[in-house]
C-alpha cells in the first residue's frame, strides 16, 4: 500500500472548533460587502459617464430674446450655418418651445402673451473645435441678449469628477483585495498554529504539501464564498434600497433587481472574495509546510 | 539494497553540544534492531532523522537507496510513506476516532473506504482493540492508545517500522503482545527499528542491539556490527 499515489481526499481537520473561523467569516463578509459596493458604484458611475459622454457630443442651445426680429433671426441662423463645428441648426417653433415650458408654466399658460425666448438647437460636430469666444462676440453684435448655453463645460466638470471618483473606487477595490489577502493570511497562520499537531502528523506520515494545503484552501474557499456571498447580498440590498429611494435610474439606467449587471457584480464580488481567500490560504499553508524537512 | 544507511551523521541544535555525533548505521531488509540508551542519549533524535522528521546537521542519510537529503519534497513524502512511525507520545489526533486515526496513512494514499474498513477491522482485532475503534483517544487507556498508535504505523504495511519506546507505560501482558507484533511484522519482511531504554526488551527480542551514549552509537554485544 505504501507505493500508492498521494491524494488526501478523505482527510479532515477540526475546523468546527476553530475560534478563528467565525471571525474569518465576518471579515470576509465585510470584504465581500465593500468589494460589491465598490463594484456596484462603478457600474452606476459608468452609466453616468456614458450618458454624459453622449450629452457632450449632442447639442448646444442658443437662446434669443423674445422680441427678436425675423431679419436678425435669419442673420443669426446664417452665421451659425457658416460656423465651423456646427453641423446642424434648427429654430424651434413656438409650439415646440411651449411644450418644453409646459412643465413649468402649465398647459393653460397663454404663451402668446408671455415673452418666451426663441430657441435654436445646434448639433455639434465633435471632430471640429468651435471658437466659442468668437461665436459669442458675433452673436452679441447681431443680437444683444443672445445666450449660448454651453452645458458641455459643467458636464465636463462632472465627468472629470466622476472619473476621479471611479478611479478612487478602483483603488479602494484593490485595497479591499489586499485587505482580504492580509486578513486571510493572518487568520490562516493562526489556523495552522492551532492545527500544528495535525499538520505535522500528516507531514510525518507522508502527506504531500499540496494535499495538506488543500485542506486549508478548500475550507477557506467555502468560508470565503459564504462570507463573500453574505457581504455581496448585503451590498446588493443596500444599492437597491438607495436606487429605490433616489431615482438614480432616471439618469443611470439601473433598473434595480431587473438589472443583470448588478447581479453580475454581486456574484463576481462573492466569487472573488472566495478565490482570493483560498489563494491566500494555500500560499500561507505551503510556506509554513516548507519550513518542515 | 539497504533500507537505512547513515554515514557519519551528526546533529546539534544551534551552538549547543552535539546530540548525535558521527553516527553510522546500516539496516538491511528484514533486520530487527533495538537501540538502547538512557534518557537524553539521542535515541529520539536518531529516530527523527531516520523518519525525516528532522534533518541531520552533518552526514549522509540514505533511505531505500535514495539520498534523502538531496531528494525533493515529493520524494521525501514518498519515502515517509514507506516508513511507519510509532511516536513516544503517540501523536493521536483527539478529534478523530481510533479508527480514523489508524486510517490516516491509508487515506493519504487514497485507499478505498471499503478496503480501509476491512483492513482496520482485522488489524484492530489482532491488536485487541477491535471493540474500541470508535472511541476518541482521550477515552482510551494508555495501553489502548499505544496499540492504536502501533496500528496506525503498520496499517499501510510499511517497509520500515520505527518505534520510539513502544512499550513504555504499558502493562506486562500488553508489552509481551506488542513484542510479538513486532516479531511477526519482522517475520513478514518488515525492517524494524526500536528505541528503548529497557535493556530487558533488547535481550527478550534477541536481535541486533545497538547502544547510544551521549550521542555516540556503540555495539554492546561482542561481534555485532553496526
Amino acid at each position: 500500500m505504501s507505493g500508492q499515489a498521494s491524494g488526501a481526499a478523505r482527510l479532515a481537520l477540526p475546523f468546527g472548533g476553530d475560534p478563528t473561523r467565525p471571525f474569518l467569516f465576518w471579515v470576509l463578509a465585510l470584504i465581500g460587502y465593500l468589494a460589491a459596493i465598490g463594484g456596484l458604484a462603478l457600474v452606476l458611475i459608468s452609466d453616468d459617464l456614458r450618458e454624459w459622454n453622449r450629452s457632450l457630443g449632442n447639442s448646444l442651445t442658443l437662446q434669443l430674446p423674445a422680441e427678436s426680429s425675423a431679419a436678425r433671426l435669419e442673420t443669426v441662423l446664417a452665421l451659425l450655418r457658416q460656423t465651423a463645428g456646427i453641423g446642424g441648426v434648427r429654430l424651434l417653433e413656438a409650439a415646440e418651445t411651449a411644450r418644453l415650458l409646459e412643465p413649468w408654466l402649465g398647459p393653460a399658460a397663454a404663451m402668446d402673451t408671455l415673452p418666451v425666448p426663441r430657441l435654436i438647437d445646434l448639433q455639434i460636430d465633435p471632430e471640429t473645435a468651435i471658437d466659442f469666444a468668437d461665436l459669442r462676440q458675433k452673436l452679441s453684435s447681431i443680437m444683444p441678449g443672445a445666450q449660448l448655453d454651453d452645458h458641455r463645460q459643467w458636464l465636463g466638470d462632472f465627468r472629470g469628477a466622476a472619473i476621479r471618483l471611479a478611479s478612487l473606487i478602483a483603488v479602494g477595490i484593490a485595497a479591499i483585495a489586499l485587505l482580504a489577502v492580509v486578513s486571510t493570511v493572518s487568520l490562516t497562520r493562526t489556523g495552522l498554529a492551532l492545527h500544528a499537531k495535525t499538520v505535522e502528523l500528516l507531514h510525518l506520515i507522508g502527506a504531500e504539501d499540496a494535499d495538506v494545503a488543500r485542506l486549508f484552501q478548500a475550507d477557506t474557499l467555502r468560508l470565503g464564498l459564504l462570507g463573500g456571498a453574505t457581504g455581496a447580498a448585503a451590498a446588493f440590498i443596500t444599492v437597491i434600497a438607495v436606487i429605490s429611494a433616489v431615482p438614480l435610474h432616471a439618469m443611470t439606467g439601473a433598473n434595480g433587481f431587473a438589472d443583470w449587471r448588478l447581479w453580475a457584480v454581486a456574484i463576481v464580488a462573492a466569487l472573488a472574495t472566495g478565490l482570493v481567500a483560498m489563494a491566500a490560504a494555500r500560499i500561507t499553508a505551503l510556506r509554513r509546510l516548507s519550513l518542515m524537512p | 539494497m539497504a533500507v537505512v544507511r547513515l554515514d557519519n551523521i551528526g546533529k546539534s541544535y544551534g551552538a549547543g553540544a552535539a546530540v548525535l555525533h558521527d553516527v553510522s548505521l546500516t539496516l538491511e531488509p528484514g533486520d530487527l534492531c533495538v537501540v538502547t540508551g538512557a534518557s537524553g542519549a539521542g535515541k529520539t533524535t536518531l529516530l527523527n532523522i531516520i523518519t525525516l522528521a528532522e534533518l541531520p546537521s552533518v552526514g549522509r542519510l540514505t533511505l531505500f537507496d535514495t539520498d534523502a537529503l538531496a531528494a525533493g519534497r515529493a520524494t521525501r513524502a514518498a519515502l515517509r510513506r514507506r516508513i511507519g512511525m510509532v511516536f513516544q507520545d503517540f501523536r493521536l489526533l483527539d478529534h478523530l476516532s481510533a479508527r480514523d486515526n489508524i486510517a490516516l496513512p491509508l487515506r493519504i494514499v487514497g485507499v478505498p473506504e471499503s478496503d480501509i474498513r476491512d483492513h482496520i477491522g482485522e488489524l484492530a482485532d489482532w491488536l485487541a482493540i477491535g471493540h474500541r475503534v470508535e472511541a476518541r483517544p482521550q477515552a482510551l487507556s494508555i495501553s489502548e492508545r499505544q496499540r492504536v498508535a502501533i496500528a496506525r504505523a503498520i496499517v499501510s504495511r510499511p517497509d520500515l517500522l520505527v518505534a520510539d519506546e513502544p512499550i513504555a507505560g504499558v502493562d506486562g501482558e500488553t508489552a509481551l503482545m506488542l513484542v510479538r507484533v513486532f516479531e511477526r511484522l519482522n517475520s513478514l519482511g518488515t525492517t524494524v527499528l526500536i528505541a528503548t531504554p529497557d535493556l530487558a526488551l533488547a535481550r527478550q527480542l534477541g536481535c541486533r542491539h545497538l547502544h547510544l551514549e551521549e550521542g555516540e552509537l556503540t555495539s554492546p554485544d561482542p561481534g555485532v556490527t553496526q
